[in-house]
């Protein structure tokens, strides 16, 4: 009777919800914030709720409006207090699943660090291939303003079309990063 | 009567029939654990994996942005939300609702064997059919914002449960041996 509970309550689940695509972590947001932001002594997060005008700005430098009214920036602050970096998660949606891309802004506001942060198990492999070539780092050093797709150059050709795919929605999603970052984190916001 | 007898099959007929069910049944206990985690058992959370955000309310927003800054625990930061959005569900549902259907046909099998009357037989039949694609309706109508729709798709759940438990308790019922058959309906 046992078995027989145990397959009602798993048959009972396969139809609980389908089969979503799972997620894969590929780095903790804690681990991170940690990681990209070394000179931070304590952390802080600053949460915007965008206002019309912000809104227009960034559909107006995107062509992208945010899901979430709420942006979320992880601030890092030295023993000063000064701000050694800003991080955030910028989540891009694809039919396999959501890829999130992890940013690091410095004190100048370019972007010092990128990874990303989420994927699925369907999108893993292709991440993996994309960003194997370095793709990644190709973005360090870019701001609000340039042209995020540049990075894809050297690995354009080299790559799978799935992979190829993904580099482009990674890139894509580094953009919106800087939009987002650019038009609504303001250093002296309280 | 059904159209053939699966407790007077052939020995391999029977066979099959039986693995395919255990083999079904294993499978289930890993897709519990794989919707256990990535979109919960209660309808709250299954709704919240469907249901799109509300997104930008731009008739009640204000025309500056606001901003609020509070201290962090990295212990404490969540990780990124699992949803399913459209273009995700459109993949799932075009293998999910064929895999159904291919399960559900080869219950249909199985069933056609065993000494039930026509009229349960037949509504056994559509049950097998018709909760996969009510729990796929569910999920559907959760992503047109009827977030109530997850009960349907956890009752579509433990419909497949339910069809899945008579059907393996009637066929282990009709492999065993030194049972007499029932009369024919």
């Amino acid at each position: 009777m046992t078995l027989i509970t145990t397959l009602a309550v798993a048959a009972a689940a396969l139809g609980a919800a389908g089969h979503p695509t799972p997620k894969v972590v590929l780095v903790k947001h804690a681990d991170f914030i940690r990681q990209t932001l070394p000179g931070a002594r304590q952390y802080f997060l600053r949460t915007v709720t965008i206002g019309k005008q912000d809104l227009a700005s960034i559909r107006q430098a995107s062509d992208f409006t945010p899901d979430d009214p709420d942006a979320q920036f992880y601030l890092g602050q030295g023993d000063g207090g000064a701000t050694v970096g800003v991080v955030m998660f910028q989540q891009i949606d694809t039919p396999h699943g959501p890829i999130e891309v992890g940013l690091t802004f410095g004190p100048g506001g370019a972007i010092a660090s990128a990874a990303v942060t989420t994927a699925t198990v369907e999108t893993k492999p292709w991440v993996q291939e994309a960003t194997a070539s370095g793709l990644m780092n190709r973005f360090v050093g870019m701001r609000e303003g340039d042209d995020t797709r540049k990075a894809l150059g050297s690995a354009a050709g080299s790559l799978g079309a799935m992979p190829q795919y993904i580099a482009e929605l990674i890139a894509t999603a580094v953009g919106r990063g800087l939009v987002m970052y650019r038009t609504l984190y303001r250093e002296s916001a309280s | 009567m059904g159209l053939y007898s699966l407790r007077h099959a052939d020995r391999s007929v029977k066979l099959g029939a039986l693995l395919f069910l255990l083999v079904l049944g294993y499978a289930y206990l890993f897709a519990f654990l794989m919707v256990k985690t990535w979109s919960g058992l209660t309808p709250a959370r299954v709704a919240s994996t469907y249901v799109p955000a509300p997104g930008m309310d731009e008739m009640h927003m204000a025309q500056q942005s606001h901003a609020t800054t509070q201290p962090l625990d990295l212990g404490r930061v969540p990780e990124m939300k699992h949803t399913v959005d459209t273009n995700l569900l459109i993949q799932d549902s075009h293998i999910h609702i064929m895999i159904y259907a291919i399960v559900a046909a080869l219950l249909t099998l199985v069933m056609l064997g065993l000494d039930w009357p026509g009229w349960w037989r037949d509504t056994m039949i559509v049950w097998a059919f018709g909760f996969g694609a009510l729990d796929f309706a569910g999920q559907w109508l959760m992503k047109f914002g009827l977030g109530g729709f997850s009960w349907l798709t956890i009752m579509s759940g433990w419909g497949m449960a339910l069809v899945y438990l008579i059907v393996l308790y009637s066929t282990v019922r009709a492999l065993l041996p030194g049972r007499t058959a029932r009369s024919d309906s």
